[in-house]
């Protein structure tokens, strides 16, 4: 099982380790806050509870940047 | 399964941890520009006839608060133009003027981008190889505030209009508290009036809106919006606060609203407890409102063995 991730204009196949993985495990993995991203799955947005399925396509958009 | 709270659509787009409350797209992008208007029209940001300039960065907060403004364009009440500021960022600040230009023409609004370099006859990258340079927030600061206040002038707009929310207002509260800098904390506000005839009042529309959600409408809009941090961002106080009421927020979700909603009180009582009679004068070298003989700009170009280049 795979899903596509993009995030700062890099896209790469991942694989996904079960069923019951969402945005907010990716976020967590990726040391990203959900308070700095806004995340979309197959082109539309969705809140960080949203389950990943095989063949999604997830894109992280980070809108507030440290400083 | 959680459905919008609004209208029961099941694709929700954000769950308001301070309210428990549920949105999909179209009632968030409504949510948002209703909450822009009330602070609008409770805090009487507007007057029919207003022309307002609009400090436009091309990054999310001046856009939405571009977009939000010309829906009053629209309807008549006020007219609207933007400035731009180029400080000379190399491989930065291209792509948010490209944005800015894109969002004026589409919407038929002048526009006009002032740089750093013809205004001062040098720019940031500059002056960031310049031996003891300050930290760059300080010049950008006070030069960007320079350039659109005179831009404001030049354009003859009644207002300036900047995209400040809610968290950049909450930082500001906290940093200036914590400072003791109580001349700082009298002017935090929906709408800042100068003394000075030169200044132009500035207005906040977004200033009760969480700077996520206003990321999350740009988006949800599909507005085009410069998404890349500043090469010379660093640690900041305003860094470090920001990362406690972050951290804060976690548990206690509606401590920005509380913080704003409570200094918004106190700060009636700051006014008339610390008003004074301070008059502006003019800087001596270029003739912009200053507290003292030379502005901070001037005291800045000076360091740098520069002046103002235009007049």
């Amino acid at each position: 099982m795979n899903f596509t991730l993009i995030f700062k204009n890099n896209k790469e196949v991942k694989s996904l380790a079960n069923d019951n993985t969402s945005i907010k495990d990716i976020l967590h993995d990726m040391d990203l806050s959900s308070e700095t991203v806004v995340a979309k799955k197959n082109g539309e947005i969705v809140v960080e509870d949203e389950k990943i399925q095989d063949g999604d396509e997830i894109q992280l958009i980070q809108i507030i940047y440290g400083g | 399964m959680e459905v919008c709270t609004k209208c029961a659509n099941p694709k929700i787009i954000i769950k308001r941890k301070q309210s428990g409350q549920a949105l999909c797209k179209n009632c968030f992008i409504e949510n948002i520009q209703k909450k822009a208007i009330k602070t609008i029209k409770k805090e009487n940001l507007i007057d029919k006839g207003d022309k307002i300039l609009v400090a436009l960065s091309g990054g999310k907060d001046s856009v939405a608060t571009l977009d939000i403004l010309n829906t009053f364009k629209e309807r008549n009440i006020i007219d609207l133009c933007a400035v731009t500021v180029d400080e000379g960022i190399a491989n930065y600040r291209e792509d948010g003027i490209a944005i800015a230009r894109k969002h004026t023409k589409r919407l038929g609004i002048e526009h006009k981008v002032v740089s750093f370099k013809d205004s001062f006859d040098t720019d940031l990258d500059e002056i960031m190889k310049v031996p003891n340079h300050r930290i760059s927030c300080s010049y950008c600061g006070v030069f960007r505030r320079w350039i659109i206040n005179r831009a404001a002038r030049d354009f003859e707009a009644d207002k300036i209009a900047t995209g400040h929310n809610l968290d950049d207002e909450v930082q500001a509260i906290l940093m200036n508290y914590l400072e003791g800098n109580i001349d700082n904390l009298k002017v935090i506000g929906a709408k800042t009036q100068s003394k000075s005839p030169l200044f132009r009042s500035k207005i906040k529309p977004l200033r009760e809106i969480p700077e996520k959600e206003i990321g999350l409408y740009t988006i949800a809009k599909d507005l085009e919006i410069h998404l890349a941090g500043c090469p010379y961002a660093q640690k900041s106080f305003r860094g470090e606060i920001s990362e406690i009421i972050k951290n804060l927020s976690k548990n206690h979700p509606t401590i920005m609203y509380s913080t704003l909603r409570g200094f918004d009180k106190i700060k009636i009582g700051l006014k008339k407890e610390y008003s004074n009679d301070f008059q502006f004068d003019s800087c001596i070298k270029c003739g912009e409102p200053s507290s003292n003989e030379i502005c901070r700009v001037c005291t800045f170009l000076d360091e740098l063995g520069k002046k103002v280049a235009i007049e």
